[in-house]
């Protein structure tokens, strides 16, 4: 029996260290966009509440395409 | 770990170079003991002098009477002060018949209101005066008076003020020139005596009341974002009657300990200058006090005494540099009352000012006129400086820190706070429905 028929082969790609760096810098970027929000909230400071939401979607939609594009094209690859 | 240590310790070790550099790099050093119960935030440096320079040969004593308040209608003219207070009548008037929000009778009443304790109390008067009867002396006790280290008593003297609501508190040497020459009329004089008194001619402080304890109360920003309008006057006459309490308090509590006490707050002497001595900020381009903690967003009292003090040093936080290219007061202010001049001099706009002490020099009877103008009075100049913020979120102590330790920034940081929108006017009528804290303000803010 050929080894292919005999195991299932899973390939986990390996970030590399600048792949990983950036997801460190994304999510920390995340999180001080939404600290300004719900600060700016509490402080009723309603154009920093929506100027800070806005970029804190605006990064979370652009990181999210980022991610899928790079998950979309290795998968192909 | 709050968000002070955060700070201290270089962002939590976030890794953000420019943290770690803008911490490190201040002078945080206890000046006095008492900072244990005090202190400001880790970017704000100790110096040995005010940074403004003070012309020892010009500046002096100022009579009260010539201030804004006691000789307006000298500076105005009696019959521009009379069309004034008709044109204000009218307004008034105006206001109330259209129910204009912040200018309606609730927002009127309130703004009254919060006066009431500040006006239980004047120059050596009502809860301001300068001795008292009704303190349990430490004699009356059976027992000596206090008596402990500078240090040890400067770190009770700030307890106590925080206890009774002062937002933050320093210690110095009285500069005798601060105190004004006279007021209502009268002389104020330093004596040899053991016990300050009045008599029909003058006021007398004694010769051994060294030490001047400045404090400063925070006025609500929710206030004071609605101005002009009634319900910022509110703001600002709650800060008064907090300040009365404050001063009331602290002056009963430093008799109980067996010393003299005299209780201030626009009375009296230059709160800014005596501020400004014991550390509690710099002198902004108002030509008043500006925090580090809250921006120019409080009322500032003083109490006089002879009980030994450790005292505290001036502060530097990069405000002068700021607001040199700031600007954001004089471009709000609708009298045009503060300077526009790129550096502060020593020349002055009028009478009003006490001359020989560099400065950004207000022009005062535009001020008070446009608060007769205005029916309620007017702090536009207060929510619109970049440092008045209410410090919900961390942006403003990394903008802070950063304003302090580089000054090229702040061009760029004065820029961001206009377009995120700081500043701004906010809806008098939606203040009514704002689940505000107790007095308005939050007491935890700037404690660290």
């Amino acid at each position: 029996m050929a080894e292919k028929e005999k195991f299932l082969v899973v390939k986990i790609r390996k970030s590399t260290w600048f792949i990983w760096a950036m997801r460190v810098i994304w999510v920390l970027w995340l999180l001080f966009w939404a600290e300004f929000m719900v600060g700016s909230w509490k402080e009723f400071e309603r154009r920093a509440f929506v100027i800070s939401l806005i970029v804190l979607l605006l990064s979370l939609a652009v990181g999210s395409f980022l991610w899928l594009w790079g998950y979309l094209k290795h998968k192909k690859a | 770990m709050n968000r002070r240590d955060f700070f201290k310790f270089g962002f939590g070790g976030a890794g953000l170079a420019v943290g770690g550099g803008l911490a490190s790099g201040a002078d945080n050093s206890p000046s006095s003991p008492g900072r244990s119960v005090y202190s400001h935030p880790s970017w704000v440096k100790m110096i040995s002098r005010p940074k403004l320079a003070v012309d020892d040969n010009v500046y002096s004593r100022f009579n009260a009477r010539n201030n804004i308040f006691g000789s307006f209608t000298r500076y105005y003219g009696e019959e521009n002060r009379k069309e004034l207070m008709k044109e204000s009548r009218n307004r008034t008037m105006e206001y109330y018949l259209e129910k204009r929000p912040g200018y309606r009778l609730e927002d009127r009443a309130l703004a009254d209101a919060a006066w009431v304790i500040s006006r239980l109390g004047g120059l050596n008067r009502g809860t301001r005066a300068w001795t008292s009867k009704s303190v349990r002396s430490p004699e009356q006790r059976g027992v000596e008076k206090y008596t402990g280290s500078p240090e040890e008593t400067a770190r009770l003297i700030k307890a106590a003020a925080r206890y009774f609501g002062a937002a933050t508190v320093g210690i110095t040497i009285l500069d005798r020139r601060h105190i004004h020459s006279q007021e209502r009329g009268k002389q104020i004089v330093f004596e040899k005596a053991d016990e300050p008194y009045e008599d029909e001619k003058k006021l007398v402080i004694p010769d051994k009341c060294k030490y001047a304890i400045a404090l400063s109360v925070q006025m609500s920003l929710d206030n004071l974002q609605c101005s002009p309008t009634a319900i910022s006057s509110a703001g600002s006459s709650m800060g008064y009657s907090r300040c009365e309490f404050l001063v009331a308090g602290l002056a009963q509590f430093i008799r109980g300990l067996g010393y003299v006490a005299i209780p201030s707050v626009n009375d009296l002497g230059s709160s800014v200058a005596i501020g400004v001595d014991a550390g509690l900020g710099e002198l902004g381009r108002t030509n008043r006090l500006i925090t580090p903690e809250f921006g120019p967003s409080v009322r500032l009292c003083k109490v006089l005494t002879d009980l030994p003090l450790a005292t505290d040093k001036p502060i530097d936080f990069g405000l002068l540099e700021f607001c040199k290219i700031c600007k954001r007061c004089a471009e709000a202010c609708p009298s045009n009352c503060i300077s526009f001049d790129d550096q502060p001099s020593f020349r002055v706009k009028g009478e009003w000012n006490n001359p020989g002490h560099q400065a950004w020099f207000e022009d005062a009877p535009k001020c008070f006129a446009y608060w007769q103008k205005s029916t309620s009075g007017c702090s536009i100049c207060i929510p619109v400086c970049p440092w008045a913020k209410k410090d919900k979120t961390m942006i403003h102590e990394i903008v802070k820190a950063a304003s302090a330790k580089i000054p090229a920034l702040d061009i760029f940081f004065n820029t961001m706070d206009e377009a995120f929108g700081y500043g701004r006017q906010k809806d008098a009528d939606k203040w009514w429905s704002l689940n505000l804290p107790e007095y308005g303000i939050d007491t935890t803010q700037g404690k660290g």
